[in-house]
């Protein structure tokens, strides 16, 4: 039943992606409550999540990326 | 100091997502911001010549892909005057008389809000540039792009308690690049 903090890091990081289970949350919540440094980083790891969910950030999909590198190839091509 | 030297192959990897989020925030366009991000790296291939290495690579980039916006504002304004600047202020009886103050406001944001969140956007990729390759794909595939774990274990041929590790890496150091400035 009791979680090593290396473990319950890891549950925490699993549960800020909704991907923890039922069984491994109950065993983290116990944790933190013994817990002092794990509650702070459980913390911190959601703050993350605010920060990460507030800043919208888009990023170029696989296949914009490669038309980027083909334009480049080819741009260095035709300069050499 | 040692000059900053200049990699074209690996300009996608390091910095396409950088430039991208600069732009489409400045052009609210998602296939535009593509084709200034597009320009900017074929400029900047034409003019590697010109790059000192004073600036970093990134800096360097930037500095084109800002001109690069400026034309496309003029563009767009010599085209109707569409992208004129307005002052706005609040008037109830007359609220509604230009078209663009018709349009919703979704966000319900105020634009020290949004100016904020986009910086914290570029800030959360400058410390996310500082992650090991990998580290860095993997965690955007995962909690930006929200790809299942399954599809990136597949395709790294890792297993989900690798991937959590990695995850929980990347977290980690995210978490102490942006503790001075965010937390």
């Amino acid at each position: 039943m009791k979680l090593s903090c290396a473990e319950a890091e890891k549950v925490c990081t699993k549960a800020e992606y909704k991907e923890a289970g039922f069984m491994e949350k109950l065993r983290l919540k116990l944790h933190l409550y013994f817990c002092r440094t794990c509650n702070d980083y459980y913390h911190n790891n959601k703050k993350l999540s605010n920060l990460l969910k507030k800043a919208h950030i888009k990023t170029c999909s696989s296949q914009e990326k490669e038309a980027f590198r083909n334009k480049i190839k080819n741009g260095t091509s035709k300069g050499s | 100091m040692e000059a900053n030297s200049i990699n074209p192959e690996k300009w996608v990897d390091r910095y396409a997502d950088y430039l991208f989020n600069y732009t489409i925030v400045r052009v609210n366009d998602r296939e535009m911001a593509n084709d200034l991000v597009s320009e900017t790296f074929l400029s900047g291939l034409n003019s590697m010549k010109n790059f000192k290495g004073e600036a970093s690579e990134r800096t360097w980039l930037i500095s084109i892909l800002k001109r690069k916006i400026i034309d496309h504002y003029r563009r767009n304004n010599s085209q109707k005057g569409q992208a004129e600047v307005k002052m706005q202020f609040r008037d109830s009886d007359n609220e509604g008389d230009w078209l663009e103050e018709r349009v919703a406001d979704l966000s319900h944001m105020t634009a020290e809000d949004e100016m904020e969140n986009h910086e914290l956007g570029l800030a959360i990729l400058d410390c996310v540039d500082q992650l090991n390759e990998k580290q860095a794909t993997i965690f955007k595939m995962k909690t930006i792009d929200g790809v299942d774990t399954e599809t990136i274990c597949n395709e790294f041929e890792i297993s989900p308690s690798n991937l959590w590790v990695i995850i929980h890496r990347a977290r980690t150091s995210l978490a102490k690049c942006l503790e001075k400035n965010w937390f």
